[in-house]
């Protein structure tokens, strides 16, 4: 069974890296939450057997880790857990899809293979560029872009109020599992018989708290919002990183630089 | 049933936004923002909760393996339709951004499918009908199980549908579906099984909480759907003629092997569906294809060597800038 509580601390740990200071966490959140969009259409937009064309998109992501400090361990590892359904996704290309595609010194390629690497390349892609958002942006700043683009505030409310009551009810739902184990004297899951009154217990002691969290939150002030005062303009490093972080996906989705350097590629290995 | 941006085409997954983003203003809009006011933080936690109840794993009795709870139905039975899809949107966005638990590309089809479907559909037409007459202990049980079942059957025809229509999978609509539709009605009579068995234990304890979700009747929405829609059909048909003017008449490289192959550009399926299919790719291709290789012995090597050269290249850069900024730290700090 899943440890509840460390899978909910990871969030925090991302938490802790976007309060970094570099470059990229300079930005304006909307320049950041709007490159990474135009980032992952262009990266679907390819046809799912082009992969040659697609590497040059690895610069994205390697940059921005860079510039950022950010972990490539800890993003890496979070794109592995993203993987597994895309290769089960995949997979059947393999089987219905086995016209070659190309072949390599007597080894066929068929198209099912290279549309299951594609797939697992893109999947890489998109997972990371939005964890790198995350790990660069602070949450405030998220939630402050997403009132400033007009989105309800009742939706951006429980989207903050839902993420800060995962931590206290990661806490209560691991007790919980762990005084079931104990009584139970096993290390499975929670038997189905017994679902309905642990989840019940479980969610009857977050409602009487969380109903005191918040009214302490509203006497704290929390809820009164004023997008002219919190509104960010727009800097020059901005629009330069708009302008790269738009202009060279553009470029590497309209020019394959495989094929353009292809002729010189094949001199040097068939020489 | 998340699904990860890899799966989805950009044509599919922007229609998807734009049909969930519709249903998010529809509840914003039909929700009574003076009554929800005390409701918030019960939608809150229920949120958080159907987020660590989704991470308990129980075996599934026959099948020796597991799965967990979706929550969509028991949100809407302990909130209300409207409520609880803003609950779900809320939940479904921090698994996208933080966990990587679907993509953020894709949130609109995991909105649709996970959301909307429970929430919006299963609920007022099946759900709610059974529980008209009052709610008892046998009502509840017969319209969790039923509603869940319906809704995870119908969240997961959903993906197979989306999943088709992008062009991602070589997986035939049949085969695709014999896998999904079991395994979810499995999943689905669990759900709803421990669905009624919270939402019995829910009313034993606090009945105020399902009756007020039952009861809650929705404002008169500030914006007519019969509108939306009609703007939705104008931007399509602007998207879809405007931008397909754009579409190369080159062909791709699969059109070409094909052409090098049987001779002919591309290859014609007698089954219907395979057809409808193509169409509806014909229509969505907004940007232009590659112009292939003129030597298809030569293409996978060069290809290989130049992938592993732009990795390589790539991975310079990382460290490179990682050492200058190191440089950088360790004199500002000398």
């Amino acid at each position: 069974m899943v440890d509840v509580r460390s899978k909910i601390h990871e969030i925090y740990t991302l938490e802790q890296l976007s309060s970094g200071r570099s470059v990229i966490h300079d930005l304006h959140p909307s320049v950041k939450i709007l490159a990474t969009f135009f980032y992952i259409v262009l990266v679907l937009s390819f046809d799912r057997h082009t992969f040659f064309a697609l590497t040059p998109f690895i610069f994205y992501p390697v940059l921005l880790m860079s510039l950022s400090d950010t972990p490539y361990a800890m993003i890496l590892k979070r794109v592995a857990l993203a993987l597994p359904f895309s290769l089960f996704a995949g997979l059947s290309n393999v089987f219905f899809d086995q016209a070659t595609m190309f072949t390599i010194s007597g080894l066929n390629f068929s198209y099912g293979f290279v549309s299951l690497i594609v797939l697992l390349f893109r999947t890489f892609l998109c997972v990371a560029a939005v964890l790198i958002l995350v790990a660069v942006t602070p949450f405030t700043q998220i939630t402050a872009q997403m009132r400033r683009m007009h989105i309800p505030d009742l939706l951006v409310t429980l989207f903050e109020m839902t993420y800060r009551y995962l931590g206290s009810l990661a806490e209560e739902t691991s007790v919980m599992i762990i005084a079931y184990k104990l009584r139970h004297n096993s290390d499975k899951g929670i038997e189905l018989k017994d679902m309905g009154s642990f989840v019940g217990q479980l969610l009857l002691k977050s409602i009487d708290r969380a109903e005191h969290v918040y009214n302490a939150m509203k006497c704290r002030g929390y809820g009164r919002y004023d997008r002219k005062r919190r509104k960010r303009s727009l800097k020059f490093n901005d629009y330069l990183f708009l302008l790269l972080a738009i202009g060279f996906p553009l470029f590497f989705r309209f020019i394959d630089l495989n094929l353009l350097f292809q002729p010189w590629i094949m001199k040097v290995t068939l020489c | 049933m998340h699904m990860a941006d890899a799966l989805l085409s950009p044509a599919v997954g922007t229609t998807m936004y734009i049909v969930s983003t519709a249903a998010i203003a529809r509840s914003t809009s039909k929700i009574k923002l003076d009554v929800i006011e005390r409701k918030i933080p019960l939608m809150a936690v229920t949120g958080s909760f159907i987020f660590a109840a989704q991470m308990i794993n129980f075996t599934i009795p026959g099948t020796g393996s597991s799965g967990h709870i979706g929550g969509g139905m028991m949100l809407a039975a302990m909130l209300g339709g409207y409520p609880a899809m803003l609950t779900l949107s809320a939940v479904l966005l921090i698994q996208a951004l933080f966990f990587a638990d679907g993509g953020l590309f894709a949130l609109g089809a995991n909105l649709f499918n996970i959301a909307v479907i429970p929430c919006l559909i299963v609920y007022p037409l099946i759900y709610k009908p059974i529980l008209k007459k009052g709610i008892d202990a046998k009502r509840l049980t017969i319209a969790s199980i039923l509603s869940a079942i319906v809704a995870l059957q119908l969240g997961a025809f959903g993906v197979v549908i989306q999943t088709l229509f992008s062009g991602v999978t070589a997986l035939p609509f049949a085969a695709f579906s014999l896998m999904m539709q079991p395994i979810h009605l499995a999943i689905g009579i669990v759900e709803g099984v421990v669905t009624a068995l919270v939402l019995n234990f829910v009313y034993k304890t606090r009945p105020e909480i399902l009756d007020d979700a039952i009861e809650t009747k929705g404002t008169k929405p500030k914006f007519h759907l019969r509108k939306l829609l009609i703007g939705f059909g104008i931007a399509s048909l602007l998207i879809a003629g405007g931008l397909s003017y754009f579409a190369s008449v080159n062909p791709d490289g699969l059109e070409w092997s094909i052409q090098n192959v049987a001779g002919v550009s591309e290859l014609f399926s007698n089954a219907s569906i395979h057809a409808f299919f193509a169409k509806i790719q014909e229509l969505t291709s907004f940007l232009p294809g590659y112009a292939p290789s003129n030597d298809p012995n030569g293409t996978g090597l060069a290809g290989i060597i130049g992938s592993l050269i732009t990795f390589a290249l790539a991975g310079g850069v990382g460290v490179l800038i990682y050492v200058v900024k190191k440089k950088k730290i360790k004199s500002t700090s000398a």
